[in-house]
């Protein structure tokens, strides 16, 4: 049993260091049976698992079986080589966001947010801009720091860009659901492409947000940063005012 | 001929694929070994992320690793530089933020794989490309990302080569016809040198949009005016110019605009040329500029691209895959007069020297 832990390897921990014990649910469309349960534990081997183990199964409704499993994960990732990739950015409270602004800033910072193309879901979007925000974390349009425009959902990038040149905007966020088809790819591309064919590029910061979106994935697409799940609002405040704060500083600086 | 053949003029030369997994990191990575192998020292840099091992939407599908000889220069993030484990020396830190960190560029000491992120706003790609060849990079090579066309605008690269590919679609036909369209996009026709619209380009305010006719003032047009107006303004200022023969676009021309300016200047039975510094600032869906040009508006550049060559990826990962030699023969017929490569096919020249 190693006690001390190797970042060059690392698994998931349990009982003791390098355990790899993995807790898993997920729902089968069979009836509750040991049929099931056999199932359960021959899909678990097939994710690579070893000694899968079902802790516990229920009838969730007629044909449908939850479980609830153990599995010991034999593979391991280097964190080492993963360090010092991207943000590793230690987000702000509400009132730090309120305080580092003040300070740093001076002004109100306007954000101009929608969902953009045919993405009919503003959930993303009203989470982090509007009052009620979600999780009792209020939305940036709760802050005084920030002066907020939510276009709402399914807005064409020109509409978008529009707007923020008009209120002068300093940072645009967009959010949609990327999936496999070029087309909601397309549509983040599309406003990048268009905020740079309006000249302003340098001008505005982009970040983008969405179930699968990460930092690999921003900056494919040209944005400045990416956000998806377990981001509250006061995260997209911290990245904001932080990437501001340095913008302004480099255009005081004398170089 | 040989792609770096073709692009040897070029000092700073784009890669932009018109979608992802069209090839143009292979096309890449041909490059860079004929030119390893003319003795040419290049720079590198990516206004996305390249040579990373796995596609980021996709999982499944496998990227190609980006290998540079030493002596190379590259601008990518300093941990993506760290990462990659190879001897380097560091010749600038540059203050461009990225999602994956700060920018810098390095001339490597010995040959390796990386993972190239540079800058990805046009402005800051232009900046970094020309620190390199100040720092005696012979030709800087920008590899694009995704479907982004930035890159690829005469303000940034010299010249160009465009990616395309089977996973366009599944019909072959479908893929030379998409293609096509977005070539003739690259390709629009300059402006004359002459004419009143390039002479107001040169002397007016380049943030405001101008209608033009030949005598008399421009009319210079509501800012933001080809982002936002209406249909039924855009009729009035047809309207209120009868002679009027061209509308001078300062920013991005979208598609939703040209729609509508379409509809107005058909009902009118007129024409118009609509005028926009490059060819990045134009935003077409559905159709092409052959479709809005047979209706009587014709898109024009004041700075053109110069476009090289066209690479083809025959195969659609996961998916399905066509015959290299028809896939090429079918868009050289669709595009007459530029080279068309697939750099894996034994009939490209390079193909037996490059298979290590």
């Amino acid at each position: 049993m190693p006690r001390t832990i190797d970042l060059t390897a690392v698994k998931p921990y349990a009982d003791h260091l390098g355990d790899g014990l993995v807790q898993m649910s997920f729902t089968l469309p069979v009836p509750h049976s040991l049929a099931a349960r056999k199932a359960a534990l021959e899909l678990a081997g097939r994710m690579g698992f070893e000694e899968p183990e079902v802790v516990h199964y229920e009838s969730l409704t007629d044909g449908y079986t939850y479980f609830v499993m153990y599995g010991r994960c034999a593979q391991a990732v280097d964190f080492t080589a993963l360090q010092g990739e991207g943000f590793d950015i230690e987000y702000m409270s509400e009132d730090e966001v309120e305080r580092f602004a003040a300070e740093h800033i001076g002004r109100k910072i306007v954000v101009v947010g929608a969902s953009t193309g045919s993405d009919t879901h503003s959930v993303g979007i009203d989470a982090m801009l509007n009052l009620k925000g979600y999780h009792s974390h209020h939305g940036l349009e709760g802050y005084h720091s920030f002066e907020t425009y939510n276009l709402g959902s399914q807005v064409p990038n020109s509409v978008l860009v529009a707007k923020a040149i008009e209120v002068d905007a300093d940072a645009i966020l967009v959010s949609q659901t990327v999936t496999q088809q070029n087309l909601h790819v397309h549509n983040l591309t599309e406003l990048v492409e268009m905020v740079e064919a309006e000249g302003r590029r340098r001008q505005m910061i982009l970040a983008c947000g969405g179930p699968r979106v990460s930092n690999e994935l921003a900056k494919e697409l040209g944005y400045d940063a990416g956000f998806s799940k377990g981001t509250y609002p006061n995260h997209l405040a911290t990245f904001l005012v932080r990437e501001l704060a340095a913008r302004v500083s480099e255009c005081s600086s004398p170089s | 001929m040989l792609l770096s053949e073709l692009t040897s003029s070029a000092r700073r030369l784009a890669l932009v694929g018109l979608a992802k997994n069209t090839g143009k990191t292979v096309a890449l990575g041909t490059l860079l070994r004929e030119l390893e192998a003319d003795g040419r020292h290049v720079g590198v840099t990516s206004v996305g992320r390249d040579g990373e091992e796995r596609d980021v939407i996709d999982f499944r599908i496998e990227k190609p690793r980006i290998d540079l000889p030493g002596g190379s220069l590259v601008a990518t993030t300093d941990g993506l530089l760290r990462a990659s484990g190879l001897p380097h020396e560091l010749l600038e830190e540059t203050t461009i933020r990225t999602p994956l960190g700060r920018v810098l560029i390095a001339r490597l000491r010995g040959p390796g794989a990386v993972e190239v992120a540079g800058p990805s706003a046009a402005e800051d790609v232009r900046a970094v490309a020309d620190a390199m060849l100040a720092h005696g990079a012979e030709q800087v090579l920008i590899d694009g990302a995704i479907d982004r066309r930035a890159a690829s605008s005469p303000d940034v690269a010299d010249q160009l080569i465009i990616s395309t590919g089977a996973v366009l679609d599944e019909d072959i036909d479908e893929v030379v016809l998409q293609t096509r369209d977005a070539i003739d996009l690259v390709r629009l026709p300059s402006v004359a040198e002459s004419s009143r619209t390039r002479e107001l380009a040169n002397t007016r305010d380049a943030t405001t949009s101008l209608l033009v006719e030949d005598h008399g003032e421009p009319v210079a047009l509501a800012p933001r005016f080809a982002l936002s107006a209406e249909a039924a303004e855009i009729g009035e200022l047809l309207d209120a110019n009868r002679t009027a023969h061209s509308l001078l676009v300062s920013g991005a021309l979208p598609d939703r605009f040209l729609r509508d300016l379409l509809h107005a200047v058909a009902r009118r039975h007129r024409e118009l040329d609509v005028v926009v510094a490059d060819p990045t600032r134009v935003f077409l869906s559905k159709r092409g500029p052959a479709w809005y040009r047979r209706q009587g508006i014709h898109i024009r550049v004041l700075n053109p691209i110069a476009l090289s060559a066209i690479t083809v990826n025959p195969i659609a990962p996961g998916s399905h895959h066509f015959a290299s030699a028809r896939l090429r023969s079918l868009i050289e017929a669709a595009l007459p007069g530029i080279p068309v490569f697939d750099v894996l096919d034994p009939s490209y020249p390079a193909a037996e020297l490059l298979a290590h």
